[in-house]
């Protein structure tokens, strides 16, 4: 039937007439002439007409998929018998050849398929969709994979190996090609990369490793570290070109993963440490530039830095151990030992100076190498030499520059010296016992006036705030600022002096207790004259601030006596206590030290001293006998007529045998410390095991760093003091107790808050005083009376230092936290007006009963600051 | 004015040859397909399109054209209306009001020369013509005979039942 219509188009004649003899043919004889491809409009339409129609006959004159089936087997043929022989032919003449003639067969390849799926491109609109096919170009490439690709791949691959190893060892290859020949196995993945990393990377990754393993063994062998490093970071630039140059850009990685592992992580640490070129010599020799490609290079590595930041810090620590090593030998070679020793300290700053920079310039700042140095510095600082801690060193070094008389240097230098002594200071442990001295450094220079600037103290100040925080320097502020307020009131008391004729001038410097350091306050008899001054200062005084109680230190005051030697005077310059002793001897009689003892009522260690100083000092203003240089109970005094000097202005120094701060006040102030950050801790916690505790507590404290079992020490004490108790179930943890048991009447919790929130600002135990200017001075000590703490009378009791003053300061405490709980349910708070009902039961984490109590800490702690803050408005200086 | 100046003879079954600027008649992917490869040709190039006939050859290129000024709106399928007025511009619908013979040939030359528009309007009209009517109906639009017997049609509406229900 078919037959009878001569329009139909039989399978073998539009195959051999039109296809086969006027496309496939003509096109692979195109192909194999080189002479390019291309078909006339009129030869092309006639081709894609006759496979139109082929294809659009009804059936079953439809020839589609005969069509289909040949266009694979067409190139399937050529392939086989034209392309592969031919392929076959070059293998083994060399790389480059088979590679050209893959170059070539792979193009030809892409032109054929290109026509052909112009040919039949009607199969593709329809057939192939119909029936889910690979497309015709999808089909050539498939064929061309199976045929060519597979069966030269390996000599392709290692054809390409060599050629990059070739262009490794610096020759020069054709870059083209191998480019072409790569995007050969980017298409043979058929849209993805798996042909390409399976049959080109792999190997090539392998081949990598293999050729830089023997380069490694190579340099390592003959190479100084920045001579290899050199090389290393040559190497790595070429690989990273090379990729962009005519690999894949997913090779980048994987390839330089390969070469880091290979040159740089296999012997990182020989680098490191190789002898006369590693890490630590390049820093003894400043090398910068190696060292920053050695930081670079190794930053490549994942923690790779971690071995170099190691070497850093060991070197930092020798080099401060070098100082240490030097100040050691300085004592031992005989100089004497003072808490004073700019050189060392300077040296220390110097070293880590250069290495901030170093560390800043050389490895960019990275957090590795600040915290080598950081460590090696924190070791450094916190090596002791010597009696004298370096926390004292560094004070005295910051006292040198801060009081008149010590360095001369400009406001910038200072300022600059300073910095840099704080972020040494930065890497103390003991930070609470260098602000312990520094207090008392402090507090002498402004006592004694040898403050050089008032800025310099403060921009000091304001710098460790910024270091340590308020807590910090509250006191040391508060000393700055009694001055500030002295300063303020002279003139108004001064002319209160004026109206009365007291035939002294005197002058009082108020300190505030527990701002300053402790001094001994005699109660010194006190001549008649003097005390008449003392008395209207308190009666002025008294009048402006009726809460305060004053109590006079003599032992800081300082007075100017006038001695009278018949025709010739003397200014003398002395302590009140001095003076004191000298107006004895205006009735010109002799004394046995036992009687000016009695009548003075001053202790031998006060009154040896100051008879030391007026009779066997260089001036000698009282006569001593038997004379000698040691004062004995039996020596008699009496007023030496026969004294002259050149100089009108005389100043007797009295021996001091004072040390520089009270380590027992250090201690005893860290005992609070640790105890506050336990119940602090506990509190937050409820129950926690011993280890856990002690890590917590040295989480906590930020100026010091106790040995645990001085921690355990405090938990037991508190154990004893029924804070906490030890857990039933397992001996090594520990309850809260009394914050729990006690919220009931409110009590506990008030004294765990006040503990953790007030504790060190709370005055404890010091008084000091001061005066000024010609004769005595003092200082009040204020808030120690029973009504300014209302119902506790013991809040403020001083604590003396022996053992049982922490167990009465707790007591006091409880007493405090009592008060103000009374005093705040009687305001009718809210909070606390019911404790019964909102605090049911004892220690069950997760159940809701939890959240009152934690309500009423935060409440409380809410309202004590406003308490304190009304108290001090209330009682403090204005 | 025209962004790719030159232009193309597109010859039609009988000879008749239409010149037409190479940017229309690029619309037709087969002969886009040829210039694409042999751009280089200075002279006009020549295009025969042996399977469409001079009179329809000159529809198309009226298409091609037109669609240069107002491309044709995407149709929407299923069909929206059996209106081809409300599913496609004025211009394409009354393109389109045509006699069935010159509707069918003008979808073999659309197919044949794939213009994808061109060959989407015409099958939407198509679809139009079917859209809402019964098999009788349907039968009598393309006059098809019923060469089922009752039996058949009985059984194909059984298991096409699906299709009628509301």
């Amino acid at each position: 039937m078919a037959n009878q219509n001569s329009n139909i188009i039989q399978l073998e004649d539009g195959w051999n007439n039109v296809l086969k003899k006027g496309a496939i043919d003509v096109l692979e004889r195109t192909l194999d002439d080189g002479f390019g491809t291309s078909f006339e409009p009129k030869e092309y339409i006639r081709i894609y007409t006759a496979c139109y129609d082929m294809c659009t006959q009804r059936s079953p004159y439809n020839w589609s998929r005969d069509l289909y089936i040949r266009h694979g087997e067409t190139i399937e043929t050529y392939l086989r018998n034209t392309v592969l022989p031919a392929l076959q032919d070059k293998t083994g003449q060399g790389g480059t050849i088979l590679l050209n003639e893959v170059k070539h067969r792979w193009s030809n390849h892409q032109i054929m398929n290109k026509w052909l799926k112009k040919f039949f491109t009607y199969l593709d609109r329809y057939y192939v969709k119909h029936h889910s096919l690979p497309t015709l170009e999808q089909a050539g490439l498939q064929l061309f994979k199976t045929e060519i690709y597979q069966n030269c791949k390996e000599n392709t691959t290692s054809a390409i190996i060599s050629l990059i190893d070739e262009e490794r060892d610096g020759e020069i290859i054709d870059k083209t090609l191998v480019k072409c020949i790569v995007e050969l196995y980017e298409s043979m993945g058929m849209g993805s990369l798996e042909a390409y990393t399976s049959d080109l990377e792999t190997p090539l990754l392998e081949a990598t490793r293999a050729y830089y393993g023997r380069k490694r063994e190579e340099w390592i062998a003959k190479d100084s570290t920045p001579d290899y490093l050199i090389k290393a970071e040559k190497a790595l630039g070429e690989e990273k070109v090379r990729v962009a140059e005519y690999l894949n850009p997913a090779s980048e990685p994987r390839i330089r993963a390969v070469v880091e592992d290979e040159i740089l992580q296999k012997v990182q640490m020989n680098l490191l440490e190789k002898e006369g070129s590693g890490c630590s010599v390049l820093l003894a020799n400043d090398k910068t530039e190696d060292l920053r490609r050695m930081f670079q290079i190794f930053s490549r590595l994942e923690n790779g830095l971690v071995p170099m930041a190691l070497i850093v810090e060991k070197f930092i620590t020798s080099q401060g151990e070098a100082c240490i090593e030097k100040r050691q030998a300085r004592l031992e070679s005989g100089e004497k030992e003072k808490n004073d020793d700019p050189e060392f300290v300077k040296s220390l700053i110097d070293l880590h100076e250069k290495y901030l920079g170093v560390i800043r310039e050389t490895f960019n700042s990275h957090h590795l190498f600040q915290k080598a140095l950081k460590n090696s510095f924190e070791e450094i600082v916190n090596a002791e030499v010597g009696q004298f801690t370096n926390a004292e060193l560094m004070s005295t070094f910051c006292d040198r520059i801060l009081k008149s008389g010590g360095e001369k240097l400009s406001e910038t230098e200072v300022e600059q010296s300073l910095d840099k002594i704080v972020q040494l200071f930065s890497f103390l442990t003991d930070k609470d016992l260098f602000a312990e001295i520094y207090r008392n450094q402090l507090a002498k220079r402004l006592l004694n006036q040898r403050s050089a600037s008032d800025d310099a103290e403060k921009a000091m100040i304001a710098k460790l705030k910024v270091q340590c925080g308020t807590q910090f320097t509250s006191k040391m502020e508060g000393m700055l600022n009694d001055l500030a307020i002295g300063a303020e009131q002279k003139n108004e008391f001064d002319q209160r002096m004026e109206a009365q004729d007291t035939k002294l001038s005197f002058g009082v410097q108020v300190l505030t207790i527990g701002n300053w350091p402790s001094y001994p306050a005699p109660e010194v008899a006190i001549p008649p004259q003097m005390s008449k001054c003392m008395e209207l200062f308190e009666v002025w005084h008294d009048a402006k601030h009726t809460k305060r109680r004053l109590k006079w230190v003599h032992s800081l005051g300082t007075a100017n006596v006038r001695a009278i030697y018949g025709k010739k005077s003397y200014d003398l310059q002395v302590t009140t206590l001095q003076a004191v002793v000298l107006d004895v001897f205006n009735d010109g009689k002799t004394y046995l030290f036992t009687e000016l003892k009695e009548k003075l009522n001053l202790e031998d260690v006060t009154l040896k001293p100051i008879m030391h100083s007026l009779s066997c000092g260089k001036q000698k203003i009282l006569t001593k006998s038997p004379a000698g240089n040691k004062i004995n109970s039996t020596d008699t005094f009496c007023a030496n007529a026969k004294f002259s000097c050149n100089m009108r202005k005389i100043r007797i120094p009295v021996a001091t045998v004072e040390s520089s701060h009270n380590k027992l006040r250090v201690e005893e102030d860290r005992s609070v410390a640790i105890e506050a950050a336990i119940v602090r801790i506990m509190k937050a916690r409820k129950t926690l095991a011993h280890q856990q505790l002690v890590a917590e507590v040295l989480s906590q404290l930020a100026f010091f760093k106790p040995q645990p079992r001085i921690i355990k020490k405090r938990i037991e004490d508190l154990i004893d003091r029924e804070y906490l108790e030890r857990s039933s179930e397992n001996s090594q943890q520990y309850n809260v107790e009394q914050a729990l048991e006690c919220v009931e009447d409110g009590r506990v919790q008030y004294v765990s808050t006040a503990m953790s929130n007030n504790l060190t600002a709370l005055p404890i135990n010091h008084a000091g005083i001061i005066l000024n200017d010609v004769t005595s001075l003092y200082l009040p000590m204020f808030g120690h009376e029973p009504r300014s703490y209302i119902a506790s009378p013991d809040v403020h009791a001083p604590l003396d230092g022996n053992t049982s003053s922490m167990a009465k300061l707790h007591q006091s405490i409880k007493d405090f936290a009592h008060w103000i709980s009374s005093f705040v349910a009687s305001r009718n708070s809210p909070t606390f007006n019911s404790p019964n009902s909102t605090i049911p039961c004892r220690n069950r984490r997760n159940s809701t009963t939890g959240y009152p109590q934690l309500a009423n800490i935060l409440l409380t702690m809410r309202y004590l600051p406003s308490l304190t803050t009304s108290l001090t408005s209330e009682y403090g200086p204005e | 004015m025209e962004v790719e100046s030159g232009n193309v003879n597109l010859v039609s079954k009988e000879g008749e040859s239409f010149t037409v600027e190479t940017e229309v008649a690029r619309m037709s992917e087969l002969v886009r397909a040829m210039l694409d490869d042999d751009c280089d040709d200075d002279g006009v190039t020549e295009i025969p399109l042996p399977n469409v006939k001079a009179a329809v050859l000159r529809k198309v290129i009226e298409f091609c054209q037109h669609h240069r000024t107002e491309p044709m709106t995407e149709i929407e399928k299923p069909l929206k209306s059996a209106q081809m007025a409300e599913v496609v511009q004025k211009w394409y619908a009354d393109f389109v009001a045509v006699e069935q013979v010159l509707l069918f040939e003008l979808i073999l030359a659309a197919n044949y020369m794939d213009i994808k528009p061109l060959l989407d309007l015409t099958c939407a009209t198509v679809a139009s013509m079917i859209k809402g009517k019964t098999p009788e109906e349907i039968r009598k639009t393309f006059n098809i005979a019923n060469d089922f017997s009752p039996e058949e049609e009985q059984q194909v509406r059984e298991e096409n039942k699906w299709c009628e229900e509301p």
